[in-house]
């Protein structure tokens, strides 16, 4: 083989390899991000309710949430997020199903609120205000065992409005976003964003010391 | 196999030792290319011939791993590659947040911290240009008039490409579907100008270089079906005068 055939072999190998890791690196960056949603919701410290991820109000309206926001930097500069809308309130809850089922309540008001489940894949549930049942909503994440369990042990007398959803994985996220229509309802939405929690279903029988 | 690769190059190698010599000015028979392309390809040919087969496996190697993370780079780098529909002067992205998007859009989105819209939630739709294909420039002044496909509420934001530049905040990024003032059957024409309009003013977010307008779209049935959607569903985006 003469050496520019040797070359244009090398050229030829290197360009498939290049593709190779392109291909590799793209579906590896999900896996391995340290900026994205999932990765930093779990590095919240806000216990049972949501983790503000875009607030509306202006930093001094910050305190009718009470509690939650006081820690927070006030205004709109502690999003991360892209472009974001800058009338709607999101909010992050950060779930692992290997401590047990995530119990999502949210009492639905005058804003419009959305509820989305997302996995590592991408949301694999969403539910507006509009499903919600006598102003309440409340969605229950569990994995397949756990589901099987929660029907076994149904109460056959007692009627749940519990939304059980199933999920793919046992990591992931829940977004709350609050729309405010009109600039003075944004305070509001940021409280209806901290009003929302997000709990660990504890188990009725503790068939796992695990939590 | 390979040992007699290289055994074979080394007895070509002094075989055509004067090869290079006059083909620098004479423009080689088999190389009628141009000034600039011709020298990489000399560069090339020599390189290629001196070359042994280490240096070539190490070539391969780290031309494999630099081209395959450059492209990768550049493909997540700001927004989604592909996987859009353009309706008029907007592109819809109905399937960025759903398990089913592409390994690019999950990508991009772990980049950049995105949370996406998803189908049960809603749509977003970016425009960077206008209704005529021109980029969106913070210069001029645009209309955006018309109708939004049906949706329980929307928003519209302007924004610069890229991260915010620090500094304040303007005092208005958008508006929404509730805040805006109508004609009597229902349009609406927003004002996105440097300077001060009469109606929904809209001001421009930098003094200079391109824009963007983010339509979201909450709660609406079209996102299940964003193929289907008209141009004149969405609103048009009409170029006015431009400061020089």
């Amino acid at each position: 083989m003469s050496p520019r055939g040797r070359f244009l072999l090398a050229t030829l190998a290197g360009l498939v390899l290049a593709g190779l890791v392109h291909g590799v690196v793209v579906l590896l960056i999900p896996r391995l991000s340290e900026t994205d949603a999932l990765s930093r919701a779990r590095s919240s410290e806000a216990l049972d309710h949501p983790m503000p991820v875009n607030t509306v109000s202006a930093g001094d309206a910050a305190g009718q949430a009470p509690g939650q926001a006081a820690g927070q930097a006030p205004g709109r500069a502690e999003t991360w997020l892209p472009i974001p809308d800058p009338s709607v309130a999101v909010g992050l809850c950060a779930y692992d199903l290997a401590d047990g089922p995530m119990r999502v309540s949210a009492r639905t008001g005058p804003l419009m609120m959305s509820l989305a489940v997302h996995g590592r894949r991408g949301a694999f549930y969403a539910v507006t205000d509009q499903a919600a049942v006598r102003g309440a909503l409340d969605l229950v994440v569990l994995t397949r065992a756990q589901y099987d369990e929660a029907l076994a042990n149904a109460d056959e007398d007692e009627v749940s409005h519990d939304v059980r959803i199933v999920a793919p994985e046992t990591r992931g996220y829940v977004v709350v976003r609050v729309i405010a229509a009109l600039p003075s309802q944004r305070p509001a939405a940021d409280a209806a964003v901290q009003a929302v929690s997000c709990t660990v279903d504890s188990p009725a029988e503790d068939a796992k010391p695990g939590g | 196999m390979r040992m007699t690769l290289a055994d074979t190059v080394a007895r070509l190698r002094p075989a055509r030792p004067a090869f290079p010599e006059p083909r620098s000015g004479s423009g080689g028979a088999d190389a009628p290319r141009p000034g600039p392309g011709r020298r990489v390809a000399d560069l090339l040919r020599d390189g290629g011939r001196r070359a042994s087969t280490v240096t070539l496996v190490l070539y391969a190697l780290a031309l494999g791993a630099g081209l395959g993370l450059l492209t990768a780079d550049y493909a997540t780098r700001g927004g989604y590659p592909f996987g859009g529909v353009r309706v008029g002067a907007w592109t819809a992205w109905p399937r960025v947040g759903s398990p089913g998007a592409d390994p690019y859009a999950r990508a991009v989105n772990a980049r950049r911290g995105e949370i996406p819209l998803t189908i049960g939630e809603g749509m977003l739709l970016t425009a960077d240009q206008d209704d005529t294909g021109r980029a969106l420039d913070a210069a001029c002044t645009y209309a955006v008039a018309g109708v939004t496909p049906p949706a329980r509420a929307w928003t519209l934001t302007v924004a610069g490409r890229g991260a915010r530049e620090p500094g304040p905040i303007p005092m208005r990024e958008g508006f929404t579907a509730t805040e805006i003032l109508r004609e009597t059957d229902g349009r609406f024409v927003i004002t996105l100008s440097p300077e001060v309009q009469p109606g929904n003013w809209l001001p421009m977010p930098r003094p200079r270089g391109p824009v963007r307008l983010a339509l979201r779209l909450y709660d609406t049935p079209v996102a299940a079906s964003a193929g289907n959607l008209d141009r004149s569903a969405v609103p048009a985006i009409t170029r006015g005068a431009c400061a020089e």
